[in-house]
């Protein structure tokens, strides 16, 4: 027992560090970092490398990591990406910040090359071999790293009460925190103080992840766990008050550290209640916390956000504004003839990942909403597909087959199965938490998934080693889709008919009620629009897009793989979906083609140190939309726009924009 | 002629397309009081939180002491013995009253005499003493207006803006206001007095400037100024 | 006599113990415009956020056409026929300033309930009358220049009415105006009161207006009330209010003992 408790003390001390470095940034810049955990793991690789690499000390790397190098990328990160996200729309904070999450780490493996494989035994602050004491008045036994991580957990508690109750910078930052407009003009030159809270919030990261390595691991995968329970302890503080959030992050750690010792020591429960402690304390906190559906995140509208707002020039009408989509289906549907069978094979991915994208273009591009459960919404449905396709069991539950073939359900029911099992599941997820707003629905989403990832995907019937489940290609209609080029053509039809089917839909009344939402909820809802409806709607139909791309994907590499629905993947499939922009249909196609075959030609043509170069560009795409919150496709076709109308303005006939 | 303390020529504000100003000119002379009157929305809070640098001017020109601080950073501006009260409470409402008054001595007054300052903020509202210790936010709307006046006058600056500073109040705390108001005109703070008790206003006031949809619709002495101002408010004939 | 459309029966306000509401009573009849002023703080907006069910009173009612919508919430306020527009501008960025008249109507024609004819395509066309409908109102408030623009790039004047369009869109009732006519100049108001002006003779609607420009209010409303304090000093026809010393004080600061605020 007392082991368990001295785990949980360790895990909430790590949770506490990290998730103090989150609220102190958050409540001066009211910017949710969910690069937060990426930060921790940069900190950590960074120290790594220098104590391993180079050969520096201990104590010498600590203090260059934590003193030096955190408060530089920090401070990088604010001048660069933060500081401007302040004021924008909640969207585009959400997403730049995910951009963060999925280009730090890649750009970390390749400026330390030895991070992209295992690190087998990473560096704490102990040295190797780990001290063991033995407390012999206590019954416990604890090594040298769990020592350093209370000692730590013990110095920032004190150090950060300290310095904020007892110095004048404190005093200072405590009163920007509280009321900005009052700080500036009491004299306190309130851009320095939110810079500086971004100096320790990135150092105390870079200490939770120094901590963290050595007992969960080196690597990014399990700093997303740490992220989730930071982010569960910060929500426990409404997202401001440290005292409170210190109490979440420990007894996080304590309830995942006891636990162990009352559940079963293997099955469901055993794999499960781990990841999701931070998702049930983070729904009962949403929940409890009347104060927090009152919550919105201001945006100065007054100032500037109006003004910024640039209108797009008038569409092509009539004949014309065929053209471009005709186009890009004829270029779609000829792919077969103008490529290798393995290139048509590599593209094939891509148009299953353009239509999976779909789902972003619906939930986030139409409906407004931050999700970051679509990528487990669409393994759902690969993993439910492969079940009834092959006649295996889905937990432990044989799905009745009640089809004469022999193997199990015909593979185009079963993927329609797929599809429809996951809408239940994501409105389930959203109807807890939409009510809350933006910020928190993209919070709850990410606890969720982990949670399936932990809960589900881990499962041996769907992991299995590894190898996930084989899939076979349908045959129907007499047409045998085996062959790689006609399989194509089946998935660029189905891309086609469901790119029809968003436009329609944005171009309908539908369209015009989700825009309406979009721009100003309040105003929305006295023209009778029913808000919630809206939203669990349009969540409805994104999960069963995704749920049936995930079961397209799977068809097409052949097998239904967890591992190709990962929380970090989905990630990176956001911001690049984000990068082109979710508003496009043509944008998720591109999205989704580069994503199936920029990693071909790099794995083709440049040494595999560079793979990770295209994840990121992906990520530094999404963070550009800071500057460009529309995405590059709108960028583009704006400028094309822009030409056209000033070509126009030349010729006698046109009739004038805009009165200046 | 002195030079005037606060010079303010041609200012325009503008929020996007709303152009809340337009080629307002006023100054004050040092220890002078000058109330900016005019209906809501005539643009008189725009003017105050231009002047403290609050609102970036879109034209025009702020000197304060003969030097040009056209577009400063509010903290900047209270750096040079400018103190505003703006129209909300400017406290902190989870900071206890006396980190309040911290706050503000920090960057007002030097270090040696930062004890005395906050002894005289207390001898002048005494009832701000019994609650040093208690969070600013849990204050009553009166109280937390005396803190938010109480913060400035602590340390007596050059040009004090004060931005309707009885709104809401009860008539017996407003007496206090002016109380605190006439204190530190006496120790020779010149006051811009942004403040819908248009009487008690013209009486504290040497000058006045009427704003109406963003102009100065008329300045002089602010007792002239009762007659032009029911016509502005309630409409031409009375 | 009709019953009134609007009623707000004995309202009940407090949060802080500033800006707070006590005993106010507020009728609206048919077609009526009524005028709703008062000096900073004296509970316009709140009571305004009473009546259009973004606050909840402490005691009270507000009735709708005869019925109890103390509680409602906006979404079914509006189903039942009350409008609102609002002091900063809230109009939907994304759409051109006829499409925000055509979303409000086919919300009213409960078109948005229709996924799957939308889904084939068949929601882009315009249900019967729509175009016409559109057409006229957008004729009425002289909105026709402008009707293809994103709103973004219509001045703020206009913007205005694209909001007062919009709530006339949903065929109200009743709507209400929060300050339509701050940040605007003398030549935008008069745009402005033109508008309101057409569409009280065109569509028979009453008209609640908070605002701050008591001149426009007196040529504009047939009755107004004036709020001090939290509560009604005055109510009356426009002349009445023009003449009333009390109101003269509560303008000009002479406030007697009794207005303590509770």
């Amino acid at each position: 027992m007392q082991g368990y408790v001295l785990a949980g003390l360790v895990l909430g001390s790590i949770y506490a560090i990290s998730a103090l470095g989150l609220v102190l940034t958050y409540s001066s810049s009211r910017v949710i970092n969910f690069a937060h955990g990426a930060t921790a793991y940069t900190v950590a690789v960074f120290f790594h490398w220098l104590n391993q690499v180079q050969g520096w000390s201990i104590p010498a790397s600590a203090a260059i990591s934590l003193l030096v190098f955190s408060p530089l990328l920090g401070l990088a990160l604010w001048g660069i990406l933060f500081r401007h996200l302040t004021h924008s729309p909640p969207d585009v904070r959400f997403l730049a910040t995910v951009g963060l999450w999925v280009a730090l780490p890649a750009g970390v493996q390749l400026a330390f090359p030895f991070s992209q494989g295992q690190i087998l035994q990473p560096q704490g602050f102990a040295t190797v071999p780990v001290a063991i004491y033995h407390l012999s008045a206590l019954g416990v036994s604890v090594n040298a790293n769990q020592v350093a991580v209370l000692i730590g957990g013990a110095v920032v508690v004190v150090g950060l009460s300290a310095l904020l109750r007892a110095t004048p910078v404190g005093l200072a930052t405590r009163a920007t925190v509280d009321s900005p407009r009052t700080a500036a003009i009491s004299g306190i030159n309130t851009t320095m103080v939110t810079a500086g809270s971004w100096m320790v919030g990135t150092a105390l990261a870079g200490l939770a992840g120094i901590l963290l390595a050595p007992i969960l691991g080196l690597s990014n995968g399990e700093f997303t766990l740490l992220l989730v329970a930071s982010f569960a302890a910060a929500v426990v503080g409404r997202l401001t008050s440290l005292p409170l959030t210190f109490l979440g992050a420990m007894a996080i750690g304590l309830i995942q550290g006891i636990a162990v010792d009352f559940l079963p020591s293997h099955g469901v429960l055993s794999t499960g209640f781990r990841p999701s402690v931070p998702f049930i304390v983070m729904l009962g906190c949403l929940l409890l916390y009347p104060g927090l559906r009152r919550e919105r995140f201001e945006v100065d509208r007054r100032a500037g956000a109006r003004a910024r707002e640039v209108a797009p020039p008038p569409p092509l009408r009539g004949w014309r504004a065929a053209i471009g989509p005709l186009a890009v289906a004829v270029a779609l549907f000829s792919v077969p003839l103008w490529l290798s069978t393995f290139w048509v094979g590599v593209v094939s991915q891509g148009a299953a990942l353009a239509i999976l994208f779909l789902t972003f273009t619906i939930v986030t591009g139409e409906g407004g909403m931050l999700s970051l459960c679509q990528a487990t919404l669409a393994g759902i449905g690969a993993l439910t597909t492969a079940s009834l396709a092959t006649h295996s069991p889905l937990f432990g539950w044989l799905v009745p087959n009640p089809f004469s073939s022999a193997t199990g359900w015909p593979i185009g029911l079963a993927v329609l199965a797929g599809a429809l099992v996951a809408v239940p599941i994501g409105l389930l997820v959203a109807s807890l938490s939409l009510r809350l707003g933006d910020v928190y629905l993209a919070l709850a989403t990410l606890a969720f998934a982990l949670l399936i990832e932990q809960l589900v995907f881990a499962r041996p019937e769907f992991d299995n080693f590894g190898a996930g489940i084989s899939l076979g290609r349908p045959i129907f209609l007499g047409i045998n889709f085996n062959d790689t080029s006609t399989f194509f053509l089946l998935l660029a039809a189905i891309f086609c008919v469901l790119a029809v089917l968003t436009v329609n839909l944005r171009r309908a009344t539908t369209g015009l009620v989700l825009a309406s939402m979009r721009s100003s909820e309040q105003a929305a809802a006295t023209i009778g629009v029913r808000i919630v409806r809206s939203k669990l709607l349009t969540f409805g139909v994104s999960s069963f897009i995704a749920g049936l791309g995930g079961a397209l994907f799977a068809i097409t590499i052949g097998r239904a793989s967890p591992d190709s629905f990962e929380v970090l993947i989905g990630i990176v499939w956001l911001a690049i979906v984000a990068s082109f922009g979710t508003r496009s249909v043509l944008a998720a196609l591109i999205a989704g083609l580069l994503f199936a075959v920029v990693p071909q030609l790099f794995s083709e043509h440049l040494p595999t140190s560079w793979a990770m170069v295209p994840t990121l560009l992906f990520g530094l795409g999404a963070i550009r939309l800071a500057v460009n919150p529309r995405g590059s496709l709108f960028d583009i076709q704006h400028s094309v726009r822009v030409l056209r109308l000033r070509r126009a303005r030349r010729s006698p006939t046109f009739e004038g924009q805009a009165p200046a | 002629m002195t030079e005037p303390l606060l010079d303010v020529s041609d200012l325009d504000v503008r929020y996007g397309e709303a152009q809340a100003l337009f080629n307002v000119s006023l100054d004050v002379a040092p220890g002078a009081v000058v109330a900016v009157l005019g209906p809501n929305g005539a643009g008189k809070s725009s003017l105050a939180g231009a002047i403290c640098g609050r609102v970036r001017p879109a034209g025009g020109r702020i000197r304060l002491a003969g030097r040009d601080v056209t577009g400063w950073p509010a903290h900047r501006m209270s750096g040079q013995g400018l103190a505003y009260v703006p129209e909300e409470r400017a406290i902190f409402p989870h900071l206890s009253v006396l980190e309040n008054l911290r706050v503000r001595l920090r960057y007002a007054v030097a270090r040696g005499e930062r004890t005395a300052a906050l002894e005289r903020a207390f001898e002048t509202f005494p009832i701000l003493a019994d609650r040093r210790r208690q969070q600013a936010g849990t204050l009553s709307g009166g109280e937390q207006q005396m803190l938010s006046l109480a913060r400035v006058l602590a340390a007596p600056p050059r040009l004090l803006v004060a931005d309707e500073m009885s709104l809401g109040l009860a008539p017996r705390l407003v007496d206090l206001v002016f109380d605190a108001l006439t204190r530190a005109r006496g120790e020779g703070v010149a006051v811009l007095l942004v403040e819908q008790y248009v009487e008690r206003a013209l009486e504290f006031a040497d000058q006045a400037v009427i704003l109406r949809r963003g102009r100065v619709v008329w300045h002089g002495a602010a007792r002239d100024a009762a007659s032009e101002l029911v016509a502005g408010y309630l409409g031409e004939s009375p | 006599m009709s019953d009134p459309l609007l009623h707000a029966h004995e309202i009940a306000v407090s949060f802080g113990g500033v800006g707070a509401l006590a005993g106010v009573d507020l009728t609206v009849p048919a077609r009526s415009i009524v005028g709703l002023v008062g000096p900073n703080g004296a509970g316009k907006t709140t009571l305004f956020g009473v009546l259009s069910g973004l606050l909840s009173p402490r005691s009270g009612r507000v009735e709708l056409a005869g019925a109890d919508v103390t509680r409602a919430s906006p979404q079914r306020r509006a189903r039942l026929g009350l409008a609102r527009t609002f002091q900063r501008l809230e109009l939907f960025d994304e759409l051109t300033v006829r499409d925000h008249l055509v979303v409000a109507r086919r919300i009213r024609e409960r078109r948005d309930r229709s996924l799957l004819r939308d889904l084939v395509g068949l929601g882009r066309r315009p249900s019967p009358g729509e175009d016409e409908a559109v057409d006229a109102l957008l004729d009425l408030l002289d909105l026709g220049k402008f009707a293809n623009q994103p709103v973004p790039l219509v001045p703020l004047g206009t913007g205005r009415i694209v909001e007062l369009a919009r709530a006339l869109a949903t065929e109200p009732r009743v709507v209400l105006l929060d300050e339509p006519t701050s940040g605007l100049d003398v030549h935008e108001t008069e745009r402005v009161a033109t508008a309101l002006r057409a569409a009280r003779a065109d569509r028979g609607v009453a008209f609640v207006l908070v605002e701050h420009d008591v001149e426009l209010v007196l040529q504009l409303c047939d009755d107004i009330t004036v709020l001090d304090f939290g509560r009604v000093i005055a109510h009356g026809p426009p002349d009445e209010i023009r003449a009333s010393a009390d109101v003269q004080a509560a303008y000009l600061g002479t406030a007697p003992a009794q207005k303590t605020p509770r």
